[in-house]
């Protein structure tokens, strides 16, 4: 192979584009991928002419390039769908987002009213310090409805008790605008999805592509082999063999157990970075090894059944809170596509479990599994067993990266080594060890595919606080939301930040601060000035008592007369009195703006508070 | 320095400058207005004396009066006098905001 080209290990989302990218300016490259299907976790499974994801793939993104690049893949193979989800808890299924009449029918006026109390409680006794996911809820939505409505279905996707997750982790899921961003979005609107639409729009509805997203990465592949690229099945790749700083080949294992190597003058990696740093050849420093070995994943299984059953129910997932199931989440891919189905009078569910690969039910058998699944949706009244007529199980391993108390360190100390090599990248959601969507793990692969053709863009800044910094062009905090990917540095968009910064500029101009001091010089001295010519004009032109109206100021303005020493005291009193009418008057307007921009700020947080779920 | 947190507080951190010419004519064009449709008002009100406080404005405005024919001096002298207060506030504003940026 020739040293100009590249490999890329892993054919999901991150793979494929870095490729796709490559191809498109003239650079072949070699994927390889380890399993026999490409899309990594974005991949559709298809068993029986049933097709499925893992858990359910919306396309939206807030980075346009992205929105581009789904179009020019897939082309009119996407479908605009309507999102309706719910929560199943209690025998009763509640809307979601909740909605407050819906939320008091299911719980009762009993429950609601404790709700109600727990809620004021959490408004006027706040904790002070959140420490914990469980403190961070309750603050918020008050201890009850946390308890109702989020432990149990936390706990389940993430395996660890909610007083134990970081109250960090729910708040870099909600969007923490700074004023100016929430007043821009209010003036001109969120970022656009796909077609245009709105993001917040985008919520209640998204684009899917007509047979999954697998489509999309069979469609991505064919591509790349049209530029001179080839993707490789069966190579699981365990050894990344590197001198001075530089990747010399990979080696892997094919289907049959053979041993393969190939070499190239770049090299990208979307295997988890736990294993990219166990397979270095020779290994890192014993820190960057102890550090790989601390980062944790957690994985998820879903059990596929097949019903005899036109429609089960009309959402396109439930979340399933109650706490006597395992299952946490169920997927009706009908209702995602109604091509991802082979026979429009069944119906197929996907049952969400998640686990450690070190759980014992991770090893049972698929029949034990289903036979799970069928108990489980039959406890919970959704189907009738005798409806179920087949069923599979997928397994994925390391769906989600974890976010720990020591992910962080270790995550910066393996990266500080890996960037040590000039030639290789690591990208993807696991490749950085981040909760990336597929808009955001296809973005490192364009970064990457950039960097191997001259470009210097930072593949660890997207999704992140640092992205927001480049967006702004200001400081402000944030970090990776999953649902809905902000828009992160696209710099290869000139007009779209040309765009962004006249936006900015209206809004410096627009809300621009009316100094309360020059205000209050200003009105003051004209006032006093005022004062002084009235009573200046009304002496000069004489009488016996001159001025008996413009006297009568002298109840407000002590020591006030229409005479010349009472001028002078009206021009000093009436100016103190004109610059705190002027201050008061500037710092009004001030004020009535910062409100202004404050309630669009705490309406763009409702918005994020209210899908909290989506987000975990 | 500002501390990063108030910096991120704020929608603007442009202090406004006013134009004065166009505070001028806000200004002038209310006072104006006013001091005419006050007039016009008490004329339309009518009786024995219309107006006797505001009359004592011909004091400041010669040739003002409670009259049809004072409506529109009033109107005049409204324009001017409201237009110099707002101009003069325009001017002092920026002055004073100029200086404290230096
Ligand atoms: C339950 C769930 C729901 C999700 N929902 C959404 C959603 O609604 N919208 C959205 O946009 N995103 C969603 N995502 C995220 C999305 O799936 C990922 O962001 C995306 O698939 C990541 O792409 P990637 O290429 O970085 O990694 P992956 O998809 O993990 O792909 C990596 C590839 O590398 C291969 N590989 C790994 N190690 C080796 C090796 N040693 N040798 C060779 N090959 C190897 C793997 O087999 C895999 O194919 C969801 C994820 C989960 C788990």
């Amino acid at each position: 192979m020739s040293r100009e080209s590249s490999v890329i290990v892993g054919a999901g989302p991150a793979g494929l584009t870095a490729a796709y990218e490559l191809g498109k300016r003239g650079m072949t490259s070699t994927v390889l991928e380890a399993s026999d299907q490409v899309g990594g976790i974005s991949k559709t499974v298809n068993y029986r002419g049933y097709r499925f994801d893992i858990g359910g793939h919306r396309f939206f993104s807030k980075v346009p390039l992205i929105n581009e690049l789904w179009h020019e893949i897939l082309g009119e193979e996407f479908l605009l769908r309507p999102r309706i989800s719910r929560i199943y808890y209690n025998q009763h299924f509640f809307d979601y987002p909740l909605k407050p009449m819906n939320a008091l029918a299911g719980l009762g006026p009993l429950e609601s009213f404790l709700i109600g109390l727990s809620y004021i409680k959490a408004k006027f006794f706040h904790i002070h310090d959140e420490k914990t996911f469980e403190q961070w809820v309750s603050n918020r939505f008050g201890y009850r409805l946390y308890s109702i409505f989020f432990k149990t279905y936390t706990e389940k996707v993430w395996g660890i008790p909610c007083h134990e997750i970081s109250a960090d982790w729910a708040a870099q899921r909600i969007k923490n605008l700074s004023l100016k961003q929430a007043v821009r979005n209010a003036v001109f609107g969120a970022r656009q999805g796909m077609d245009g639409s709105t993001l917040t729009s985008l919520i209640e509805q998204f684009h899917y592509p007509r047979f999954g997203p697998g489509l999309m990465w069979e469609r991505c592949r064919d591509l790349i082999q049209r530029q001179g690229s080839q993707t490789i099945h069966g190579v699981k790749v365990e050894r990344v063999r590197h001198r001075q700083g530089l990747v010399d080949c990979v080696q892997g294992r094919g289907a049959a157990g053979e041993s393969l190597e190939y070499d190239g003058g770049h090299f990208v990696s979307t295997m988890p970075l736990r294993d990219l740093v166990q397979v270095l050849d020779p290994l890192p420093p014993d820190d960057v090894l102890k550090a790989a070995q601390a980062l944790r994943y957690r994985d998820y299984l879903t059990v596929v059944l097949v019903i005899d059953r036109e429609s089960v129910f009309p959402d396109n997932w439930l979340y399933v809170h109650s706490p006597e199931v395992k299952l946490g989440r169920i997927q009706n891919y009908k209702n995602w596509s109604p091509y991802m189905v082979p026979d429009p009078s069944r119906t197929s569910l996907g049952l969400e479990y998640f686990l450690w690969d070190t759980d014992e039910m991770w090893t049972w058998s698929d029949e034990r599994l289903i036979e799970l699944g069928i108990r489980e949706c039959a406890q919970i009244g959704l189907i009738d067993p005798r409806d179920v007529k087949d069923g599979t199980v997928v397994r994925m391993e390391k769906a989600y990266p974890v976010y720990d108390q020591v992910y962080q360190e270790s995550v910066d100390r393996i990266r500080r080594y890996l960037e040590t090599f000039s030639n290789l990248q690591t990208i993807g959601r696991n490749g950085l060890h981040r909760y990336n969507n597929q808009d955001h793990s296809m973005l490192t692969g364009v970064y990457a595919a950039g960097n191997i053709l001259g470009d210097k863009r930072d593949v660890w800044s997207v999704n992140t606080e640092k992205e927001y910094h480049e967006e702004e062009r200001a400081t402000q905090p944030n970090a990776g939301d999953r649902l809905v990917p902000t828009c992160v540095a696209v710099s290869v968009d000139m007009a779209d930040a040309a765009v962004e910064e006249a936006e900015n500029a209206v809004i410096e101009g627009a809300f621009a601060r009316i100094d309360p001091l020059a205000l209050g010089v200003a009105v003051g001295a004209v006032s006093g000035a005022g004062i002084f010519a009235a009573s200046a004009v009304l002496l000069l032109s004489g009488g016996p008592a001159p001025g008996p109206t413009l006297s009568l100021l002298g109840n407000y303005l002590f020591g006030f007369d229409v005479t010349w020493p009472g001028a002078v005291i009206g021009l000093f009193e009436g100016g103190l009195v004109g610059g705190a009418v002027g201050a008061l008057a500037a710092g009004l307007r001030n004020w009535t703006l910062r409100l202004y921009a404050k309630i669009v700020q705490w309406r763009e947080g409702r918005d994020d508070r209210r899908h909290l779920l989506d987000k975990m | 320095m500002e501390s990063r947190a108030s910096q991120q507080d704020e929608v603007s951190r442009t202090i406004a400058r006013v134009k004065a010419d166009a505070l001028a004519l806000v200004c002038g064009l209310i006072g104006g207005l006013s001091l005419f449709v006050m007039t016009a008002w008490l004329v339309l009100k009518g009786g024995p004396q219309p107006g006797q406080h505001l009359q004592l404005l011909s004091n400041f405005f010669v040739g003002y009066s409670v009259t049809w024919t004072g409506a529109f001096v009033g109107l005049l002298y409204g324009v001017f006098t409201g237009g110099a207060a707002g101009w003069l506030v325009g001017r002092m504003y920026n002055a004073v905001v100029d200086a404290r940026k230096k």
